[in-house]
C-alpha cells in the first residue's frame, strides 16, 4: 500500500507569498528611491 | 535616466512572468508523492539560490577587475549586484526553512549547506554596511572590492559543501554533470523559474546601478549631500 500523499500546502503558499513580498518590496523601494534622487 | 526606464520596464514584465511561474507551478504542475504540495518551494527556493550565488560571482568579478582597471562602472556594477544579491538570499533564507520544516521536522540545522549560505548572506550584509561606512568614493570602491572578492571564493564552497560534508540539505537534482532527475514537467517549471529569476536579476541591477549612477551626478553637483550614501 502506498504512503498518503503529505498535506503540508501551507508551507508553499507561505514560501510563495513571502518570495512575493520580498521581490515586490524591493521593486518598489528601488522605484522610490529613484523618485526621491531625481525630485532632489 | 533612459537606463532607469529600461531597469523598471524589466523589472516590470519579469514580476509579471513570476506571476505566470506561480500559476504553472501551483496549478499546472504535479504534486511530488513523498514530500507533498511543500515540494513546489524548489520553483523558487533553488532559481533564487542560483541568482543568490551568481550574484556574488559577478560581484568578485566585477571586484577583480575594479582593482585592476578602477573604473567606476565596475563598482557601481558590483555594488548594484551585491544589493540585488542579499535580496535573492534572503529569499533564499525564508523559504529555505520554510521548505525544511514539513520535510525535516525542523527549521534551521547547523549544517555545511545552511550555514555557508547564510555567512553568504551576512558577507552581503557586511558589503553594503562597508560601502555605506566609508566616505571616500576610491577608498569605499577599494575596501569593497576586496570584501567581494572574498566573498566569491566563498560561493564553489557553498556549491560543493553537499559532497564535502554530511548535510542534510538534498544533492542537486538539476544543477549535475548527469541528467537531471525531475520529470520534464516539472523540469520545465524549473527552467521558467529560473528565467524569470534572470530577468528579474537583470532588471533589479539595471535600476539600481542607474540609482547609484544619478546620485553620484548629484554628489557632483552640490546637491547631494556631504558625498556618504549607499554607494
Amino acid at each position: 500500500m502506498q504512503a498518503p500523499v503529505p498535506q503540508n500546502a501551507g508551507y508553499m503558499i507561505a514560501a510563495y507569498v513571502i518570495t512575493g513580498a520580498i521581490l515586490l518590496g524591493y521593486a518598489l523601494s528601488l522605484y522610490l528611491r529613484a523618485r526621491r534622487s531625481l525630485r532632489s | 535616466m533612459r537606463m532607469l526606464r529600461a531597469g523598471r520596464w524589466i523589472t516590470g514584465v519579469a514580476l509579471l512572468l513570476l506571476a505566470g511561474v506561480y500559476v504553472r507551478a501551483l496549478m499546472y504542475t504535479p504534486i511530488e508523492r513523498m514530500q507533498g504540495a511543500a515540494q513546489k518551494i524548489f520553483y523558487v527556493h533553488v532559481p533564487a539560490a542560483i541568482w543568490a550565488e551568481t550574484a556574488m560571482i559577478l560581484v568578485g568579478l566585477a571586484s577583480v577587475f575594479y582593482l585592476f582597471l578602477k573604473d567606476p562602472r565596475l563598482d557601481r556594477f558590483a555594488a548594484a549586484s551585491a544589493e540585488v544579491g542579499t535580496v535573492f538570499a534572503g529569499v533564499v533564507l525564508t523559504t529555505g526553512p520554510i521548505w525544511g520544516k514539513p520535510i525535516w521536522g525542523t527549521w534551521w540545522s547547523w549544517d555545511a549547506r545552511l550555514t555557508l549560505t547564510l555567512f553568504l548572506f551576512l558577507l552581503y550584509v557586511g558589503y553594503l554596511l562597508l560601502r555605506s561606512a566609508v566616505s571616500d568614493p576610491a577608498e569605499r570602491a577599494r575596501f569593497a572590492a576586496v570584501l567581494g572578492i572574498c566573498g566569491m571564493v566563498l560561493v564553489p564552497f557553498i556549491h560543493f559543501s553537499v559532497y564535502m560534508f554530511r548535510t542534510l540539505h538534498p544533492m542537486p537534482i538539476v544543477l549535475k554533470p548527469s541528467t537531471p532527475s525531475l520529470p520534464p514537467t516539472m523540469l520545465a517549471t524549473w527552467l521558467m523559474s529560473v528565467g524569470v529569476f534572470t530577468l528579474l536579476y537583470v532588471g533589479f541591477v539595471v535600476q539600481r546601478y542607474a540609482l547609484s549612477y544619478l546620485r553620484e551626478q548629484l554628489e557632483l553637483v552640490g546637491d547631494g549631500g556631504s558625498g556618504k550614501g549607499e554607494g
